[in-house]
């Protein structure tokens, strides 16, 4: 089949196989094999855009396996744009396969915000009963039994995004987002459920026009110039994004309008005046990076700043490596998800036996699911800066 | 003058019979000695061309380590060759044996960067090149260096040299030779004789005076430049719980020196193999230092 | 032809071997491992194996030569001559899957590795044990130990620890007629022929290395990068010059110039001073007195030699970005133009300020970017050509000047590779530098270790034959050159 994957030559040419990718792509990193490298799926594109090369079972497979966590982008020193690249070839992908109904049924749930909520409803009520075997499906240990009535104030200064499918299985960590915004005396509103999904993860597995259609709905629902802040990596992510991606003047406001939580609170006067005068405890915690903030937001230091008043920070050996959640990747790749998430587990037991902490429900899932003790950096500071726990 | 030199010396090993290129004796026996018919040569002396500012000296395989080595240290630097004052420096890297100072100023096969020598039809070789940096093609004077003269005769040879250490000196203590190591950043020198460890520091004159303060509070005696010592001559591959027998083990390289002679080191059937078809092909005929192997040399 | 038949029968008997999943034939796999860092045209690829044991590799050789084939050990595929680069539809042998730290020894100083073992990795692993793994080509945190072997590799820092070779103790051989041969021992004096000095180098023709047994060196207790910048390049390399003469040897010096500074500058905004001509990184290493006195002595050297300003990196996290600038400079050319031609000459360190401007010289005839980046302490230039594959007749222009660049520095002494290798790349330029007979001496080492001629043909001496594949040699690829 000879395809064209409309790449744009530029950005094919950027890439001269040097090599310096190799080391930050979680997939090589677990295989040592070329076709499973950024620089090798480059090569591949550019032998399909050339005529060189058919879209084969192995180019796909190639193409298919990128986790997307852009490690590859950071480390490029020439500004390779893979991202983008990656981006375009799974859209022209995927009007050619069938995409497997794994993810298909996956991606369709987010959308179906009722849907959603009365399956987690009947899976939390399973998970009670140990109807569930653990860790057989990609979903936290301990789904909500109900949802969260959040209380919000009048004359909001900002809007937490809560998503869709966070709302509905990690809605403590917008719980603790929204205390620590109260215990610093931000009034905030949330996008709640009618705004729903931001279609990051139909973004991300190349479904572009939904992941468009998301993001002029949730444009469409959140007017006002209030900032936005977003306590899920993924989704802050293609929130900022959807400047790029719709290409109007609108969504590029709307993104600009965009922050990580963390990344707000640190610049906020009223965070900067509650902090502590030293350290409270003596309690370390490990901070994993979701990719989504460190290659692509680039946000990732803030998350540091703002745990750092209240507990000591240590850091991964292994320089942002991916932990193979990537979004719906993990329900795409579920081996080799959990094959760069063992690489991940063995750099966790070097740091030690601390919790950890990940700003992005797909990591926390992910690695809950292996038996980390993990939480949401934002749930660390809410215990410390609400004063509701008492430390050692 | 130097070309005329080299040319003779190529004129002299001839093409077809046996022969063997003499210097200051001083290791005539290693690896056997050359059969009787072999037709013993001298090769040519002279330091060619020295720039100390780039630290190589382009010297000919018969001068001897006094020769150059004064010449080198007029500009304080020195060669990383070892062997008594008649050594030429061919002989030196002939036998191609690392003195006790390697661990820091490197091994001697670092050391030669370019060699010119006769094979054994009787042409002119270069190997290697004359910076000091150089990975083009074969790296044949590797092979050169412990080669005793098998596989070709070197005339004339590009050396790197070393800035001279400003201040060095020899203490003597209690120390076990494991603790020796952690205590002294780059010791030149560690000796151990079983009972006491003998360490030479070098380098700059306010390093060596804080390490020998430090080695002086752990109960370290100074003893001033020359080695306390005698090493005895033979050098024995030293492994653990092997008896000392009053001789001296050099710590960094395991070498155990002796005043008895080694049996001769074993090798694997298959390193033999190689090794052999190595001399096969550059000296098909069997003529260069016939009687000598380099196998059969100690460590 | 009956090449593929032939394919066939050994596919199948190399799965039988050493297990399916380790051999692979397909299209895409062929097109990856074509090429390396080099991206040289390279041919293709008969069959590609993932060995993950010594077992494995002899199997692989001996099914290589029950099918007249040849082989091509491959590491990370960042080798810059196009020495992983497959001619005559080889066994493409990749080590990247051996890549387990076998045995360490901190009491003598020694750690067995497999070839497949990422350099940075062997120094991460290190870390808190007062040893590292001295040599760190920029490729480091890429590279395999195996081809840091295959390549005598240098980096930075070989200008005080020395190149690759001395820090090899002793390595685990299967020749190329499949017997496994251990060359050298972990106490660094097997009599007998210096064997593991010669293959190292060997740029994996003479045999794979299956374990290699690598030298731990003492982490320094302190140590000093200066940055110092020249409003003049040849400021810069008399300052080079300068400090060699006067008997120090510094652990790196570094030379970047100004439009190098600006790309790397780019990518990892340090503060490199972009509005300089050149820049000079400059580590010094050791105890701490001596430290001192050393960069003493390089200040008032530099500044002596017309340096504006010279900045101590206050903190480890500023040394390792002035470094990470240093080592990224390569790929960051792409940010001027997508294709790279790049020598690798040395020269003695005295005659770098003449060769530089030679090499500028050359550059601006043709109408070409150059741009310097190279190990200045030990005259090892790097002179990059940067252009636009695209343009009409750029080829051509970028050959004759690469070549003219090769032949400035052998006039002045030097020769044509310090740490990349020959390759493909630069044979034809091998009797530029030795005569015929030189050539025939070292012909007889690569036939003696593999008679056959199976090990990696094609590379490293220029013989009558040429990879079939890859005889439009002169012609630059479409695309990066590397």
């Amino acid at each position: 089949m000879s395809t064209s994957l409309n790449l744009d030559k530029d950005h094919l040419t950027a890439c001269i196989s040097c090599g310096l990718c190799l080391p930050h792509c979680p997939t090589y990193q677990t295989t040592q094999d070329e076709s499973r490298s950024p620089r090798g799926r480059i090569s591949l594109m550019r032998g399909v855009e050339d005529g060189l090369m058919p879209l084969s079972k192995e180019v796909i497979e190639s193409l298919d396996t990128c986790v997307q966590c852009l490690g590859c982008e950071t480390a490029c020193p020439s500004g390779v744009r893979y991202g983008e690249l990656i981006g375009q070839t799974r859209e022209v992908l995927n009007s050619h396969r069938k995409v497997s109904f794994r993810l298909r049924a996956g991606l369709w749930i987010l959308l179906h915000m009722r849907v959603l909520l009365f399956g987690s409803r009947v899976l939390a009520v399973l998970q009670r009963l140990k109807l569930v075997p653990n860790k057989a499906l990609p979903v936290p240990s301990r789904i909500p039994l109900r949802g969260v009535r959040y209380v919000q104030n009048d004359d909001p200064e900002v809007i937490l995004f809560t998503g869709c499918v966070m709302d509905v299985w990690l809605s403590q960590v917008h719980e603790a987002a929204l205390s620590v915004l109260d215990s610093i005396g931000v009034r905030y509103m949330i996008s709640g459920n009618q705004v729903g999904c931001c279609g990051a993860l139909h973004s991300h597995a190349g479904f572009r026009s939904t992941a468009n259609k998301q993001a002029l709905e949730v444009i469409s629902a959140l007017p006002s110039d209030l900032p936005i802040l977003v306590d899920s990596a993924g989704c802050g992510a293609v929130l900022k994004e959807y400047g790029s991606l719709l290409g109007t003047q609108e969504a590029r406001i709307f993104s600009s309008r965009v922050y990580d939580i963390h990344e707000w609170l640190i610049n906020d006067s009223k965070w900067r005046e509650s902090l502590p005068a030293r350290r409270p405890g003596n309690k370390k915690v490990i901070v994993q990076d979701p990719c989504h903030l460190r290659h692509v937001q680039k946000a990732h230091t803030s998350v540091r700043e703002l745990l750092t008043p209240f507990v000591e920070c240590l850091e991964l050996d292994d320089e942002g490596l991916c932990c193979g959640a990537g979004g719906a990747f993990s329900v795409d790749q579920p081996e080799l998800a959990k094959e760069i998430r063992d690489k991940k587990l063995k750099s966790i037991q070097r740091a030690g036996r601390h919790l950890v902490v990940s700003a992005n429900p797909g990591c926390m899932i992910h690695l809950e699911s292996a038996g980390v003790e993990i939480l949401h950096p934002i749930q660390v500071v809410a215990e410390y800066i609400g004063g509701k726990e008492d430390h050692e | 003058m130097g070309m005329n030199d080299l040319e003779d010396f190529r004129e002299s090993v001839g093409k077809s019979d046996p022969v063997a290129v003499v210097g200051g004796r001083t290791h005539w026996t290693v690896g056997g000695n050359p059969t009787d018919d072999t037709r013993l040569v001298s090769a040519p002396v002279g330091i060619d061309f020295f720039d100390p500012s780039e630290m190589t000296v382009s010297v000919k395989a018969g001068t001897t380590l006094k020769d150059l080595n004064e010449e080198l240290s007029r500009y304080r630097q020195e060669v990383c060759l070892e062997g008594s004052s008649e050594t030429t420096v061919g002989g030196a890297l002939m036998i191609g044996t690392d003195g006790i100072r390697r661990n820091l100023i490197g091994s001697i096969r670092e050391t030669l960067l370019q060699a010119e020598y006769v094979d054994a039809k009787g042409k002119l070789i270069k190997a290697g090149g004359p910076t000091v940096k150089n990975v083009t093609g074969y790296d044949l004077c590797r092979l050169l260096v412990g080669s005793l003269g098998t596989l070709g005769l070197v005339g004339r040879v590009i050396l790197r040299t070393r800035p001279q250490s400003e201040k060095s000196v020899w203490l003597r203590g209690g120390l076990s030779p494991e603790e020796a190591r952690h205590i002294c950043f780059r010791p030149s020198s560690l000796l151990w004789n079983g009972e006491e460890t003998f360490i030479q520091l070098e380098g700059y004159g306010v390093n060596v005076d804080s390490e020998i303060l430090n080695l002086k509070n752990l109960g370290y005696e100074e003893l001033g430049v020359k080695c306390p010592i005698s090493i005895p001559s033979f050098r024995h591959k030293f492994v653990n719980g092997m008896s000392l027998d009053n001789g001296i083990i050099d710590v960094y390289s395991s070498i155990l020196y002796k005043s008895v002679e080694a049996s001769e080191p074993q090798h694997s059937e298959e390193v033999l193999r190689l090794g052999n078809r190595v001399r096969k092909m550059f000296d098909p005929l069997g003529r260069l230092n016939p009687g000598r192997d380099p196998y059969r040399a100690g460590p | 032809m009956n090449r593929s038949r032939g394919n066939d029968q050994l596919f199948q008997e190399l799965c039988r071997d050493i297990g399916t999943n380790r051999v692979h034939r397909d299209g895409a796999s062929q097109l990856l491992y074509s090429r390396d860092g080099s991206a040289f045209p390279g041919g293709i690829p008969g069959v590609v194996c993932f060995p993950e044991t010594t077992q494995h590799v002899v199997d692989c050789i001996k099914a290589a030569n029950r099918h007249d084939r040849s082989f091509v050990p491959r590491g990370a595929g960042t080798g810059l001559a196009g020495g992983a680069v497959p001619c005559d539809a080889p066994l493409v042998i990749s080590t990247t899957k051996m890549n387990s730290i076998l045995e360490v020894n901190y009491e003598k100083r020694f750690a067995w590795v497999g070839p497949g073992v990422v350099n940075l990795d062997l120094t991460k692993s290190l870390t808190g044990t007062g040893f590292h793994f001295a040599p760190d080509p920029s490729s480091q945190q890429s590279c395999t130990i195996g081809g840091n072997v295959a390549n005598n590799s240098g980096g930075p820092h070989c200008l005080a620890y020395g190149v690759t070779n001395a820090h090899i103790l002793a390595i685990e051989v299967v020749l190329p007629d499949g017997t496994l041969v251990q060359l050298g021992d972990v106490d660094g004096h097997a009599s007998g022929y210096d064997l593991r000095g010669v293959f190292v180098g060997g740029e994996g023709t003479l045999g794979i290395a299956t374990r290699i047994a690598v030298k731990l060196t003492p982490d320094p207790p302190e140590i000093r990068t200066l940055l110092l910048d020249f409003m003049d390049v040849a400021d810069a390399a008399k300052t080079v010059s300068a400090i060699i003469a006067s008997g120090i040897v510094p652990a790196a010096i570094e030379m970047m110039d100004k439009r190098i500074v600006n790309v790397v500058e780019e990518f990892v905004k340090v503060g490199y001073p972009t509005d300089a001509a050149a820049v000079l990184i400059i580590e010094v290493d050791g105890l701490p007195e001596g430290v001192k006195i050393e960069v003493e002595r390089i200040q008032s050297i530099s500044l002596e030699h017309g340096a504006r300003s010279v900045r101590v990196a206050s903190s480890d996290e500023e040394r390792e970005q002035i470094w990470k600038g240093r080592k990224s400079a390569f790929g960051a050319v792409a940010q001027i133009q997508p294709g790279y031609y790049l020598h690798d000459t040395v020269i003695p360190r005295t005659k770098l300020v003449e060769v530089l401007e030679a090499v500028y010289e050359i550059a601006n005839r043709y109408e070409l970017i150059v741009m310097n980046v190279f190990h200045a302490g030990d005259g090892n230039l790097h002179p990059l050509l940067v252009f636009d594959p695209q343009e009409p007749g750029v080829m051509e222009r970028v050959l004759v000047a690469g070549e003219e660049i090769v032949q400035v520095s052998l006039d002045a002494g030097g020769v044509l590779s310090g740490e990349h290798g020959i390759g493909l790349e630069k044979k034809r330029f091998m009797e530029k530098l030795f005569s015929e007979e030189d050539l025939a001496a070292q012909k007889l080492l690569k036939d003696a270790f593999d008679p056959d001629g199976r090990a990696n043909p094609f590379k490293v001496l220029p013989s009558g034959a040429s990879c079939s594949e890859v005889n439009h040699l002169n012609q630059l690829p479409d695309g990066a050159w590397v």
